[in-house]
């Protein structure tokens, strides 16, 4: 995974340049800021390791956060909320696998659509000024030991999707699907099932990242959460899963994010503009991806002259 | 639909003309038209008409070198047309502040888009990226680049030299830009696609890529320069844009990219390359632009007409799908 060496690398240079940068608060910070990114790359590398991709998240993310914190502020029971979001968010996702399965629409094709469609009816229930709501719960903010609770959240998620894909037959048909659908489906693997499946986590996680999303910023706005489909993408990928399907890890994803996350933390403790955010971002996102390409095209090579 | 592959089978094929995406478009933007002149006498009337194809101009270029990276296959989408636009444009402001003749500013603003469209065939064709994931890093990079070149502000100072004329003059009744960028810019394209040996080459390489290569076509080279023309289309755009709003905004690209994508799908382009036209494209135009503002006439806030625009992308490919698939089986 040579994601971790960037992560190392990276981690150097800004302990080098500010000395802000390895302290336990800002630490805790980073992973506190990254949660939500995080929980929804996990569900991501699946889609993407199935050959699919689901660029809506942000707007789902949006419109989840906004009916969240509209229950809050009502004074639903929290747990309620909870089963509410996931479930929400559940069922969104599986509307997206049908539409990729059942309506045969290109994954990027129909996500770009419903980005428009989700963002459209967040905006239709958005009252036209900033909702502010209360966390759902402290434990996701609160401090342990210097760690943020929710960082202990994304550690179990990913701990668990780590060990579904490698140990289970559900991880194994997500790969198979990603390598070549039709000769999944000749193998008797139930292609639709599981791509629907894939998508409907992706949504769920999306909804838990709706409510730490909530909990963290304490603010929903008309366009809560957009953009965040790029950040999500650019930390699957630079963690090495391949875009085309079929090959990548979610620890490598974790990875990833914590390579996004301290870019744009480290960022900001140089004090460069952050106007320059995207810049960097999109300049780091190309290098990753290039070395991995010139280095994977090398192995090939190398491979056809044996 | 329209490939140069297509086999033409004699007789009337009434399944196949309807899954004709330019007729089946000739025929929604008729319908749309005739509800939209019921909810307000004004839409139908020549003034009105021939102002509204203003609002295809922009999106109509950005939807052209979208359609054309998409054919040639591959994966090739261009998710930085927007983002193209916005820092060439910004470039354009930088030049003429700095003193430069404004008409030389935007002969080198083309040359501007031009390479930022190089680039992003560089990464994809040399470097071997994913083009999904290199136009994703480009339209985060060269957004930004655009707000930082313009320090964040909206940079003005475009009214010289007739230059205001390009974007908000009249050329027989006929908005400028429609008569000086859009309509040569599609005949040109179009010729190339339907006439000229590289055109046949887009689609042999969107179709079957190795089976080009056999025949001595190098499929990175025919994307590369799709790419290429996809930024100097993105250029022209923001040449237009500065012309018609004295302004050029860092963010003015901003959403524009999902409308590109929705025109080109809408227009008939196969999403996996090697099928679709420029004629298809130019229908989609202008379906969306009456479309979009006849429910601007009606009122509806912009988000929903972002909404709707999304939902009918998603609902086209579904029932030509449905389309394609009856009558694959028969």
């Amino acid at each position: 995974m040579a994601i971790y060496v960037f992560v190392l690398g990276e981690m150097i240079v800004f302990s080098v340049l500010s000395a802000n940068f390895l302290t336990a608060a800002n630490l805790g910070n980073i992973a506190l800021n990254a949660a939500d990114l995080a929980l929804i790359a996990a569900g991501m590398t699946l889609v993407i390791i199935l050959g699919g991709i689901d660029v809506a998240v942000g707007s789902v993310l949006g419109l989840l956060a906004l009916i969240s914190g509209t229950a809050t502020l009502a004074g639903v029971n929290p747990w309620l909320i909870v089963v509410l979001a996931v479930v929400l968010g559940t069922a969104i996702g599986a509307l997206h696998g049908l539409i990729v399965t059942k309506g045969m629409v290109s994954p990027i094709i129909a996500t770009i659509g419903l980005l428009a469609v989700w963002r459209a009816v967040h905006f239709s229930l958005w009252g036209g000024s900033d909702l502010f709501a209360p966390p759902i719960s402290l434990l996701l903010v609160e401090r342990f030991a210097g760690i943020p609770g929710v960082a202990f959240l994304v550690l179990v998620v990913y701990g668990g999707l780590a060990y579904v894909m490698r140990f289970r037959s559900f991880g194994r048909n997500v790969y198979a699907i990603g390598n070549d659908a039709e000769a999944a489906r000749l193998a008797g693997i139930r292609v639709t099932r599981t791509t629907i499946g894939a998508f409907a986590l992706l949504g769920g996680l999306v909804g838990v990242a709706a409510l730490v999303f909530m909990s963290r910023t304490g603010v929903i706005q008309a366009y809560s959460g957009q953009g965040l489909e790029l950040a999500v993408i650019a930390a699957v990928v630079v963690g090495g899963t391949s875009i085309t399907g079929g090959r990548g890890a979610i620890l490598g994803t974790l990875g990833g994010v914590v390579f996004v996350a301290v870019l744009q933390n480290g960022v900001v403790l140089l004090g460069v503009p952050p106007l320059w955010n995207g810049l960097l971002l999109g300049a780091f996102i190309l290098l990753a991806v290039s070395i991995d390409a010139i280095v994977n095209r090398r192995a090939a090579r190398r491979e056809r002259a044996l | 639909m329209s490939s140069p592959t297509h086999v033409h089978r004699p007789g009337l094929d009434l399944s196949r003309m309807l899954s004709d995406r330019r007729l089946f478009l000739v025929l929604v933007t008729i319908a749309t038209g005739v509800v939209m002149s019921l909810l307000s006498p004004f839409f139908l009337s020549v003034d009105n008409i021939l102002n509204i194809t203003k609002f295809g101009v922009v999106i109509g270029l950005l939807a052209l070198g979208q359609t054309l990276v998409i054919l040639g296959g591959g994966g090739g989408i261009d998710l930085s047309v927007g983002s193209m636009l916005g820092l060439s444009g910004i470039c354009m402001g930088l030049m003429v502040n700095a003193g430069v003749n404004v008409w030389v500013a935007a002969v080198i603003t083309l040359g501007i888009g031009l390479l930022l469209g190089a680039f992003n065939g560089v990464l994809v064709t040399v470097i071997g990226i994913p083009s999904l994931i290199a136009t994703l890093g480009t339209l985060y990079a060269y957004e930004s680049a655009a707000f930082v070149a313009a320090k964040g502000v909206t940079i003005t100072g475009f009214a010289q030299a007739g230059y205001p004329f390009l974007g908000q003059g009249k050329i027989l009744g006929v908005p400028a830009q429609v008569v000086l960028a859009l309509i040569p810019a599609y005949l040109l394209v179009g010729a190339m696609t339907g006439y000229h040996r590289f055109g046949r080459r887009i689609y042999e390489v969107g179709n079957n890529e190795r089976a080009a290569s056999l025949v001595g076509i190098s499929p990175a080279r025919v994307r590369f320069v799709l790419y290429g023309i996809s930024g100097l289309l993105a250029g022209l755009g923001a040449v237009v844009t500065n012309s018609w709003l004295l302004a050029a905004r860092p963010g003015a690209g901003g959403n524009l990219v999902l409308q590109t994508i929705t025109i080109a799908v809408l227009g008939g382009t196969y999403i996996f390359g090697g099928r679709g036209s420029v004629s298809g494209t130019l229908l989609a135009v202008v379906f969306i632009v009456v479309l979009s503002s006849g429910l601007q006439l009606a009122g509806v806030d912009q988000i929903w007409q972002l909404g709707a625009l999304g939902a009918l992308l998603v609902l086209t490919v579904m029932v030509n799908n449905l389309f394609t698939a009856r009558s694959g089986s028969r």
